[in-house]
């Protein structure tokens, strides 16, 4: 059928199917900015303004815009430069990925037309139908408040850090005075005088991508067009565990249109572990690309390539399969109690702990003598919790596109924080060399972990070799939920000796960790669940026990936080019960007992990851933890809790009110193991192209790598073109995980460009004809001479290039850290109860955090900011529910749940600095330790409003109100 | 959405009723999308606009207001002639890019058991407006939501409210904006009050204060039936006792 519509201000007829969506017809017509986000339309990704309404055009069919105006980012950006709303977006750090900005600027064009002054609460309800799982909306909500203000004819102040005056370097400086009232878009940074002054590094520079994001361009891997691309549907398993008795694909495969129908009868099985970890991956190998059994529903069984999705959907469905159904177990406990069904019994199985148990793994590490210890103890806790799964929710779901190119080299394009593992570990399952496939990550729109995984891509690379045409494979938003990755559900019991002072001296802490159908990163997140659990306080014994158990849910990996969320939840509440059952305050008596500087992770020698065995024991180099509580406290207005008159609102007698303390420690990049490479060369403007192959996942890694460049050679961030990451074109990379790139990544970059400047030095000697290079500086895009004499980079490089002993100065280094400092935070909840149906609320959430020096203020408080708003759904209301049968029901944004921006608490970020020697400019990692916190201190703060201690997350109602009426 | 097979946007409401009781053809109507195009069936179906159909725009008429059927829940939501409650209830139903294209006749025919405004709506005793083939006819909306088959082979063409008195409503999410797991909406209004709940059984009821306890709620997993029953009861004594009433 044909439709009408103005088109961005443009009559234009389309030819649409009757079925089309909006989005599927306007990105045929190039609008690439318009997203798939949920086929339920939640997300709002592909919200665009019809007559001026913002509607989404997931869940609007392309006919019923016959008609009317449409309009999208395409039409609002000026060809050279941007609109004022896209510019407030990208200097109030309003971007991370990206992925949704475009129909963010969209609402707020449409909110500004009509009333150009809004309130907080009407931005935030033009957003109520845009899913953000990055930003926790503080700086886009800023970003139409500055933008409305610039349209008003205002000049708002440019945003700059807020420098707090630290509390803690006086005796009595912790007072926990009033609250700081700050500008909320500009992050707080708390200075230390330890750290030099630098020009680009710390300082709040713009997102290096900030313009092709604000302008909704293509840059993700679904804004290509290739000729005679066939689309990829799956065929998922509706059983918890069956065996597949046969397969029948010939319907299938006779429908026109279809190109190729691949199971487990005509792929090779070629066994895998498909965590994008380094190599050698860790076992067990217990994937094949087809199995001829399913472990999940959700599990793969078949997948179709054809002409159309319509018709590949229609062929899966055509697909008969025969499955011999199996008992199946979904609980942790039960499934290694020796009486469980075996998940995987197949033959060839290696590398796990006890197949016929369930168990993957079994780690047993210990300190001193914890049973000596427990004797010696004057007080022994035990306490058992519950930690549930969870989706990690990228707005862009997983999707990859492969083709064979022009010398029949495998190319795939893809949503991976892990471009080189996929490379190394796609390559068997495709019976094809390293050196015959390239990899290309473009921009990403969130990955949180789930993409730390060769998830997709063997199939597509499948189809694209059986078929020889471009193949193109999306998950929809209820594939991600059963078929990607998710957070490991734990049981975690503590046991813990103290003296009567409140000493820790004994402590063991034991793990059954749930990895679901495979062994994806069950072993590294569980050691990180006990290296966290266990090096956070100081303790002379201690103790890991860990089993982790197959299971029949899908399947867990790695998820921002990577075992350290499990651990702290269940640590933090701990610690907080033991302080509350000793009688001392719960800040103390973690003072007393948390590590600082000088103290030894000692059981981190033995819970390595891999490879990573270490010898000597690292010993805490750096921490603002007692700063960052300092800090806390009073933004908290920590002492409210002990006045009762607080907690029980006079007027509100249902109502309870409290606050949370939890103690965040985390790690920076696996040391020993995790390189990062990277590589800078100078042209002839004196410019510079950065290559990595880092991976930034919407996190602003290429921005703060291309400021650690800048710093080092003396030019604006400008000056540096940042390239990343591509396995041809790009150095080595792990890619993004473990909290590693600002500090393993980072250090590669300033390698690098150390090896840059000293052939500038060398260069610009001969030129200024100074007596040594080593005295030649560069600053303000020049080297200078000792005597102040000076030659622009643009003529060094002109004078190297073209001139005389022509030479491209280009370095290249790599980085491995043979250490991983830990971050620090301290972290705030206020909430209320109301204690007669079990509603928490929560108000506020608080965290500041010794990241040592963070490269780009804007962009960690923007980590933070979002971190928070993560871990809050996973304390407080998102789940993965099941039926008896291990079906979710809920595999929707609508019954899953993820906050919006019309319901979210006060959010506020303190950047604590420390100077961390052996970190690039003294920093540390900060995108994971956001999601470590926020559980327990709601935890905590329902235990100081009600005196409940619920031992499980997450505080859904009914799960309060059991606790607090004893059903 | 390939069980779409046809799109109409007939320009009269005869012409959508013609369409809509053809033989041998499913036929869905189409508000403003958002259910129909993000959760199709199975089964192959044409879908009928009614988009430029006369059935907008809000009338107040003495003690009631007329709310034409295609009015999304936006206009609704901007409407200060609608009773206050509807207004938040309509608000609080989607977010901000779902409000702008759902109508209210899609909510009256969605029939959610969950949904907040057909429970206000309910409160504020709405009567719904339907056009069929044989004529128009008025039904009371719990009569409606009680035997939804009423709808077949009807248009849905206003929803017609009853203005005045003192409401309100509690309700229970697991977070603030959270579709509540149940609510209570109860309307005083010259001496009778009207109380709805939602969460409670396959549609929202209007029931008696005193038939609150002897509710059987379905269970999920936001809320076991046990847990409902007991909100079912606070919520209820909650918004009566806001109102005067005793709960």
């Amino acid at each position: 059928m044909k439709i009408e519509l103005t088109l961005n201000g443009v009559r234009r007829i389309l030819e649409c199917e009757p079925h089309e969506s909006l989005r599927v017809v306007l990105r045929r017509e190039g609008m690439f900015s318009v997203r798939f986000g949920s086929e339920t339309g939640e997300t709002g990704a592909a919200a665009v303004l019809l007559d001026g309404r913002l509607v989404s055009a997931e869940i609007m069919l392309a006919a019923q815009a016959d008609g009317h105006a449409v309009d999208t980012i395409e039409g609002l950006s000026p060809p050279l430069g941007l609109h004022p709303l896209q510019r407030a977006f990208v200097v109030t750090g309003a971007i991370q990925s990206g992925y949704s900005t475009p129909a963010m600027i969209l609402a707020a064009k449409a909110l500004l037309e009509r009333d150009p002054d809004p309130t907080e609460d009407e931005i935030r309800d033009v957003f109520s139908g845009i899913l953000d799982r990055e930003t926790g909306y503080v700086r886009p909500v800023e970003a139409v408040l500055r933008a409305a203000a610039e349209l008003r004819g205002d000049r708002p102040p440019p945003v700059e850090p807020a420098l707090v005056a630290p509390l803690t370097l006086t005796e009595d400086g912790d007072d926990g005075g009033d609250r700081l009232e700050l500008p909320r878009v500009a992050p707080r940074v708390v200075p230390s005088p330890e750290v030099p002054e630098t020009k680009v590094v710390g300082k709040p520079e713009t997102k290096v991508d900030a313009l092709k994001l604000a302008k909704g361009k293509p840059a993700f891997v679904d804004d290509i067009e290739l000729r005679g691309m066939l689309y990829a549907k799956m065929l998922y398993s509706p059983h918890a565990h069956a065996r597949i008795v046969s397969i029948d694909d010939s319907k299938a495969r006779a429908l026109p249109g279809v190109h190729a129908v691949l199971h487990h009868r005509n792929v090779a099985r070629v066994r895998y572990a498909s965590g994008g970890q380094s190599f050698p991956n860790p076992l067990p190998y217990d994937q094949v690309s087809f199995d001829n059994k399913v472990r999940h529903v959700g599990d793969r069984v078949a997948v179709v390539a054809a002409e159309s999705e319509e018709i590949a959907e229609a062929a899966v469905r055509l697909i008969d399969v025969e499955y011999e159904v199996l008992p199946a177990v979904f609980d942790e406990n039960e499934a290694i109690s020796g009486h469980a069904p075996v998940i995987h019994d197949e033959d060839g199985m290696e590398g796990a702990h006890d197949p016929s148990r369930n168990i993957v793994h079994h780690i047993d590490a210990e300190v001193g003598d914890v049973e000596a210890g427990f004797d010696q103890a004057d007080r022994v806790f035990e306490q058992t919790f519950r930690v549930h799964q969870v989706q990690q929710c990228p707005i862009e779901p997983h999707i990859a596109i492969a083709w064979l190119d022009s010398d029949e080299r495998l190319v795939i394009r893809t949503s991976t924080q892990v471009p080189f593992h996929v490379r190394r570990m796609v390559a068997p399952l495709l019976g094809m060399p390293v050196k015959n496939i390239r990899i290309i990550k473009p921009r990403i729109g969130g990955g949180f972990g789930a993409k730390q995984e060769m998830l997709i891509e063997d199939v597509v690379g499948h189809l694209a070799i059986a078929t020889g045409r471009p193949v193109r494979l999306a998950l929809n938003r209820e594939e991600e939920f059963v078929s990607s990755r998710t957070r490991h559900p734990q049981t975690v019991t503590y046991k813990t000796g103290v003296t009567n002072e409140g000493v820790l001296v004994s402590q063991s802490m034991r793990v059954v960790g749930n990895t679901g159908a495979y062994g994806t990163h069950a072993l590294t997140v569980q050691m990180v669940s006990g290296l966290r659990g266990l090096t956070s306080y100081n303790c002379p014994n201690k103790r890991f026990d860990c089993d982790v158990a197959y299971t029949n849910i899908p399947v867990p990996g790695a998820y921002r936080g990577y075992g350290a969320p499990q651990a702290l939840f269940a640590l933090e509440s701990h610690m907080d019960d033991i302080a509350a059952e000793l009688g001392m305050d719960e800040l103390a008596f973690k003072e007393r007992n948390w590590t600082g500087v000088g103290d030894p992770l000692d059981i981190a020698t033995k819970l390595g990851e891999g490879a990573a065995d270490m010898d000597v024991i690292p010993v805490i180099t750096s921490s603002g933890l007692k700063e960052c509580v300092a800090q806390g406290k009073r933004a908290a207005g920590w002492l409210r809790r002990y006045d009762p008159d607080w907690r029980m609102p006079a007027d509100r007698p249902h109502i309870r009110r409290g606050i949370g303390f939890a103690m965040c420690m985390h790690g920076s990049a696996i040391p020993g193991l995790d390189m990062g490479a990277a590589s800078i060369k100078i042209n002839d403007d004196g410019s510079f192209n950065l290559l990595m192959g880092a991976t930034d996942l919407g996190t602003g890694a290429d921005t703060i790598l291309g400021q650690i460049a800048a710093e080092v050679l003396g030019v604006p961030l400008d000056d540096i073109v940042v390239y990343a990451a591509d396995t041809d074109m790009t150095p080595f990379d792990v890619g993004a995980y473990a909290s590693s790139t600002t500090y393993v990544s980072g250090m590669a970059v300033k390698k690098a460009a150390e090896e840059v400047h000293k052939l500038i030095a060398e260069r610009a000697a001969i030129m200024l004809d100074a007596e040594s290079p080593g005295e030649i500086e560069l600053a303000d895009q020049r080297a200078w001479s000792a005597d102040g004499r000076s030659v622009t980079l643009a003529e060094v490089a002109l004078h190297s290039l073209h001139q005389d002993q022509q030479h491209q100065i280009m370095g290249t280094a790599s980085y491995v850290a043979p250490d991983s400092p830990p971050p620090y935070a301290a972290q705030f909840a206020e909430i209320e109860v109301d204690i007669e149906t079990g509603q928490v609320t929560v108000l506020s959430l608080i965290m500041a955090v010794d990241c040592g020096v963070p490269i780009n203020p804007v962009t960690s408080a923007g980590q933070v900011e979002g971190g928070m708003v993560q871990a809050l759904g996973y304390g407080h209301c998102e789940e993965m529910a099941y039926d008896e049968a291990g079906r979710m029901v809920n595999p929707k944004f609508g019954p899953y749940w993820i906050y919006r921006a019309d319901e979210m608490p006060h959010i506020e970020a303190y950047l604590v600095q420390t100077m961390e020697k052996s970190g690039p400019f003294g920093a540390k990692a900060i995108a994971e330790i956001p999601k470590d916190g926020v559980a327990p201190a709601i935890r905590n703060a329902i235990a100081n409003a009600t005196g409940a201690r619920l031992n499980a997350i997450p505080f859904t109602p009914e799960r309060v109100w059991r606790e607090l009426h004893g059903v | 959405m390939a069980s779409i097979r046809d799109y109409h946007r007939p320009g009269s409401v005869d012409e959508a009723l013609a369409l809509l009781n053809r033989s041998g053809m499913t036929s869905v109507l189409l508000g403003g999308g958002t259910t129909v195009v993000a959760e199709p069936g199975t089964q192959p179906v044409e879908v009928i606009d009614l988009q430029a159909l006369p059935l907008g725009g809000l009338v107040a008429d003495g003690p009631a207001v007329r709310i034409g059927a295609t009015n999304r829940l936006q206009d609704v939501v901007d409407a200060e002639m609608v009773p206050e409650l509807i207004r938040t209830a309509a608000k609080r139903e989607a977010p901000n890019t779902i409000r702008n294209a759902a109508t209210i006749g899609g909510a009256v025919a969605g029939s959610n058991w969950e949904s907040g405004l057909l429970a206000a709506l309910l409160v504020h005793a709405a009567h719904v407006e339907l056009m069929s083939a044989s004529g128009t006819a008025t039904v009371s909306l719990p009569a409606l939501l009680a035997d939804r088959s009423q709808l077949t082979g009807c248009i849905i063409t206003a929803v017609v409210v009853a203005t005045g008195g003192r409401s309100g409503w509690a309700g229970t999410g697991r977070t603030p904006a959270d579709t509540p797991i149940v609510a209570a909406y109860a309307r005083r209004h010259e001496g009778a009050t009207l109380l709805a709940l939602t969460g409670v059984a396959d549609v929202p009821l209007l029931i008696e204060p005193g038939d609150v306890g002897g509710l059987e709620p379905p269970g999920d997993f936001r809320g076991s039936a046990e847990y409902r029953k007991a909100l079912a009861t606070t919520l209820s004594s909650r918004v009566l006792v806001s109102l005067g009433v005793d709960g």
